[in-house]
């Protein structure tokens, strides 16, 4: 019986070649893309999920309050972890790491920078990390040791074992290579390609010992038995015993979250990464949901066309199960044959698709999930796309069929109704993509209150920084340099802050963050900014030890003292005047106004080296310049370099993505929902051809005949265009309050995308309805 | 073998019945090979129809082979209707996707018949209609005549009790004509086939044991043979 049934649909898809490409393509399509953007999910969903302990592993995160809000901050006290061990039984284990550091690693002639972490050495055990070289409990019992990654080590050390050899580091100190680890997957929170023992840097300075000043991460290990509401209990209050009394609250924050729900407001999650994760799923519900239409309404208007196979197998005896049967058969026989195709295109568009979701997806078969995916995959979308022409196809009354050869009517009002889903979301996903790509380029062209272009940094690592006055006097002698400055940080992230600012007629309740920088005197200039009022830095900084430049916003919260020539006191309620107020600039939040600022003229242990470069001269040649003035200074290491406007990009990574991933899908959406059209349109044309040939013998033109064939097509689109806009709205207008600095949707956005999907719409209808009114009427009146 | 009595047939028409079969009883025994004639739409079709229980009459009662049919479940109606008969059109009505042979062997896929069954009882049918030749061709490459004649295997194929054909002739030249009504004549008599016919042809009319004439939905007139 199955065999009967595939032989009639695999000659009815060869008989209707052209129907058949366009019902496959479109599911295949619909399939192809839903299944990358699962990919997608699950690798978001998987994160960590190479650390077998992930279940017990938690960071330990902070709530400081500021103004009355908490705000959430992962850096903790050095003291912290071996107290807290001591002192909370259920902590299993427990591990420090002093965060991300960039280092100048080499042997020999052999110069490169890697990114990793100093850390404790339970940190091995606690993430179970294997090691391919040397022994993991013995890796960190000298302090001068290293551990580093198999990538790390073919670089330095080719395919031998380095277990023993040394590496310098900052070219200051020999660390001896004590074990080699297996790379981290691309989905794990740790990017660490080398891991030394904290030791190193611990205790180095007085404060690392402190209660009051943050600088560790610190990673809990509980016992499987844990209750983690009784730790987070003990931890809530527990600094403030150890810090008199202050209000910040700790609590664990489990590995499981870290990826997707690290999106903290007023210390209480609150989204993160998950709200995309299920943006996206759903966006790929809907592409597989419009094509599924497709292939329903495409199945049900061929349906009129096999009227007659059906009548003549009702009257051979067929059930009308049987015929349920064998159109669903068909329909699943079809999905696979796109599900196959569907797999192809995504062989094809996986690497295009990971460069654009900076990820190393891969799709393999033999994994039993994708399997299980593929296979339910093509049953389901079978299932849905062949059940509704399954039920109405085997409804027919075979008399009435087989007399007259034609179909009751009634699929054409469901038909219609499904064109109209398809373009609704087809528009609501139009209008997607034009105003995400609106605000992001709103907020992009947003005054920053400082150049960002032609700006670049370099890490002051080795002699850069005390050597700084005579690099400066070369550049500036080079030609190419506008000018340059140091910093702590690069100025879009500013990562030091406060509330331990006070000045005359500051209320006890007032206490906001306040962020600071030690920069060098030239650090305004540099940037471009602009000074509201006051003067600039001193060149000679040790004259202006005692001066800050605020921001608007911090002479703002001081008030009546919010003045050039006022007085600031720090921590140490040490004094400063205020020497000048630079206008607000953004730095760490974009969408946000500027949070309240102090610069010092502080340039000794900066971290950063930028330099504006001249506008009008050839970019490579400067960088050659430059590289040249800065390598001869710093000898040893080597000039690597960021365009501060790349970085400004990354800040939109999130955002970009989406709106690309929005421009895609809103693509394929109306490239499928168009497949369908022109099926149906196609169709259309077929049934009418009679009448299309009476009423051209009857005198009708062409254009007339097009839009007589037209019209109703786009009335559908004109009935999509009125669902779609106000659930658009409702959705961006969601979106947009995200976002302080923000569009306010345009009505422009809405018509744009309207008479986009009616072009597009006419363009895929008029060329059925031209050919049809074209053919001949002799022939198409004969036939009948 | 079956009796109609009282049936008739009506379709609301802006709130009118208008009359396809108006109260008509009919009863056709065993073994007869009955011609049904009468003008076009005077219900022949309709009356056939509803004794191949392809439809059902609005008002009357139906027996067939000693079943009540008019009281029977679809089901069940569609389970007798699968044992007992075989249905051949004036427009053969053969699935175009299918060759000769698959077009023949459909009604036993649907009565569950195994397939080495199936291809027994194709192999003899083919041999008896003399198509052996045309069973891998598509309706498409057969003519008219040949096209009818598979369309009759078709229905013989379950060996059905009862024929019901038509105008099985309607769209053939009067030779080929001939030759179907000659094979009607020779499963009725050799086989025991009860046949039923609707044909505008008095000749072959005159194949079948008793004529029926219809005329707006009644029985105008039966002539025994
Ligand atoms: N579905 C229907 N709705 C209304 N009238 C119908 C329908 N089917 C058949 N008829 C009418 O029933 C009458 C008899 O039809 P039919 O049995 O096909 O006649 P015949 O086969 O004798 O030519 C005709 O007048 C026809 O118009
Ligand atoms: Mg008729």
């Amino acid at each position: 019986m199955i065999g009967n049934y595939f032989k009639t649909t695999l000659r009815s898809l060869l008989k209707n070649r052209a129907y058949s490409f366009l019902n496959i393509a479109g599911l295949a399509t619909g399939i192809a893309c839903a299944s990358l953007i699962f990919l997608w999910v699950q690798d978001e969903l998987t994160f960590n999920h190479n650390f077998e302990k992930r279940d017990n592993l938690y960071t330990i995160y902070e709530n400081q309050t500021y103004e009355g809000k908490m705000s959430t901050f992962h850096a903790t006290p050095g003291p912290m972890a071996k107290a807290i061990k001591a002192e909370i039984p259920e902590i299993k284990n427990i591990a420090r790491t002093g965060g991300t550091n960039n280092l100048l690693f080499s042997l020999g002639e052999k110069t490169i920078n890697e990114e990793g972490s100093y850390a404790d050495p339970e940190i091995f055990s606690m993430l179970k990390m294997p090691f391919v070289h040397g022994d993991i409990t013995n890796a960190f019992t000298e302090l001068h040791s290293v551990v580093i990654n198999a990538t790390m080590a073919r670089k330095f050390f080719g395919d031998s074992d380095p277990v023993g050899k040394t590496l310098k580091i900052n070219n200051e100190q020999d660390y001896t290579v004590t074990g080699v680890f297996t790379d981290l997957p691309k989905n794990s929170t740790f990017k660490f390609q080398w891991l030394a023992p904290l030791a190193n840097i611990d205790h180095k300075m007085p404060w690392m010992m402190e209660w009051s000043a943050n600088w560790t991460l610190t990673y809990v290990e509980l016992v499987s038995s844990a209750n983690v509401n009784g730790v987070n209990k003990k931890l809530q209050h527990y600094l403030a015993s150890k810090n008199n009394g202050t209000k910040t609250e700790c609590f664990l924050f489990g590995m499981n979250d870290w990826n997707l729900h690290d999106n903290f407001v007023n210390g209480k999650m609150d989204g993160g990464r998950i709200e995309y994760v299920r943006l996206f799923s759903i966006i790929a519900f809907i592409i597989l949901i419009i094509a599924c239409i497709n292939f329903m309404n495409l199945s049900t208007a061929r349906s009129e066309k096999r009227a007659k196979e059906v009548g003549v197998r009702k009257v051979m005896g067929a059930g009308k199960g049987k015929l349920i049967a064998q159109f669903i058969g068909e329909a699943i026989v079809m999905s696979f044959i796109a599900v196959f195709i569907a797999i192809g295109f995504m062989y094809i568009i996986l690497p295009s698709f990971n460069n654009l979701v900076q990820k190393e997806l891969s799709i393999n078969i033999s994994e039993p999930l994708h399997l299980t995916y593929l296979v339910s995959i093509g049953v389901v979308t079978g299932l849905l796309a062949g059940s509704y022409p399954a039920f109405y196809l085997s409804s027919f009354n075979p008399i009435a069929v087989l007399k007259s050869m034609k179909l009751p009517t009634g699929a054409g009002f469901i038909r219609e109704g499904l064109v109209v889903i398809q373009f609704s979301i087809s528009i609501i996903l139009i209008v997607g993509t034009i105003i995400i790509y609106q605000q992001i380029q709103h907020v992009k062209n947003r005054d920053l209150g400082y150049n960002k272009n032609d700006l670049i940094y370099v890490s002051t690592q080795g002699k850069l920084s005390a050597h700084f006055e005579s690099i400066y006097q070369q550049l500036k002698q080079s030609g190419v340099v506008e000018d340059a400055s140091l910093s702590d940080f690069p100025v879009l992230q500013i990562w030091k802050n406060t509330d331990n600012y006070s000045w005359e007629g500051k209320q006890p309740a007032q206490n906001p963050l306040i962020s600071f920088e030690n920069v060098s005197s030239q650090f305004v200039r540099t940037m471009g900014m602009k000074l509201a009022s006051g003067r600039d830095f001193y060149p000679n900084s040790s004259l202006d030890s005692n001066s800050v430049i605020i921001n608007e916003a911090l002479a703002k919260q001081m008030g009546k003292q919010g003045h050039v020539g006022a007085i600031i006191r720090n921590v140490g309620n040490k004094s400063y005047e205020i020497a000048g107020i630079v206008k607000d600039f953004l730095y760490n939040d974009m969408y946000a106004v500027s949070a309240p600022l102090v610069l010092y003229n502080n340039p000794t242990g900066t971290d950063v080296l930028s330099i504006h470069i001249k506008r009008n001269v050839n970019l490579q040649d400067a960088l050659v310049k430059i590289g040249a003035i800065v390598k001869a200074n710093n000898p040893g290491y080597p000039f690597e370099y960021k365009f501060m406007d790349d970085d400004f990009d990354q800040i939109f990574k999130t955002e970009a993505l989406t709106g690309k991933l929005a421009g895609v899908f809103a693509s394929l959406a109306i490239l499928i929902s168009c497949l369908g059209l022109f099926g149906l349109a196609a169709y259309t044309a077929e049934r009418r051809i009679k009448e299309i040939g009476i009423r051209k013998v009857l005198g009708a033109s062409v254009a007339g005949l097009t839009g007589l064939l037209s019209k109703d097509f786009l009335k559908l689109v004109g009935i999509s265009c009125l669902i779609a806009f106000p659930v658009a709205w409702w959705a961006l207008n969601n979106w947009l309050q995200n976002y302080q600095y923000r569009i306010t949707i345009n009505w422009m956005v809405f018509a744009a995308a309207g008479i986009l999907a009616m072009l597009i719409a006419l363009a895929t209808v008029s060329f059925q309805a031209v050919k049809a009114a074209l053919s001949n009427p002799v022939n198409s009146l004969r036939n009948e | 073998m079956l009796s109609l009595q009282h049936i008739s047939k009506y379709y609301q028409v802006s709130g009118l019945k208008n009359f396809v079969l108006n109260d008509l009883s009919l009863e056709i025994d065993q073994g007869e090979f009955v011609s049904i004639m009468g003008p076009s739409g005077s219900g022949k079709s309709s009356l056939l129809n509803i004794i191949g229980m392809l439809d059902e009459p609005s008002e009357g009662y139906h027996y067939f082979a000693g079943h009540a049919v008019h009281q029977l479940k679809e089901k069940q109606r569609s389970a007798l209707y699968k044992q007992y008969i075989g249905f051949v059109f004036q427009a053969y009505h053969l699935i175009d996707e299918l060759t000769v042979y698959e077009n023949i062997e459909t009604p036993l896929i649907y009565q569950d018949f195994k397939g080495a069954e199936r291809k027994a009882m194709v192999a003899d049918i083919l041999d008896r209609f003399n198509i052996v030749g045309k069973k891998d061709l598509f309706p498409a490459q057969l003519s008219g005549g040949q096209q009818q004649l598979v369309g009759i295997a078709r229905a013989l194929i379950a060996k059905p009790k009862l024929l019901l054909a038509d105008e099985p002739t309607g769209n053939l030249n009067s030779k080929q004509g001939e030759e179907i009504m000659e094979l009607f004549r020779k499963l009725n008599k050799e086989d025991g086939v009860t046949i039923i016919q609707v044909t505008h042809s008095e000749k072959n009319a005159e194949y079948g044991s008793r004529i029926i004439n219809l005329l707006d939905g009644k029985i105008e007139s039966s002539k025994q043979l």
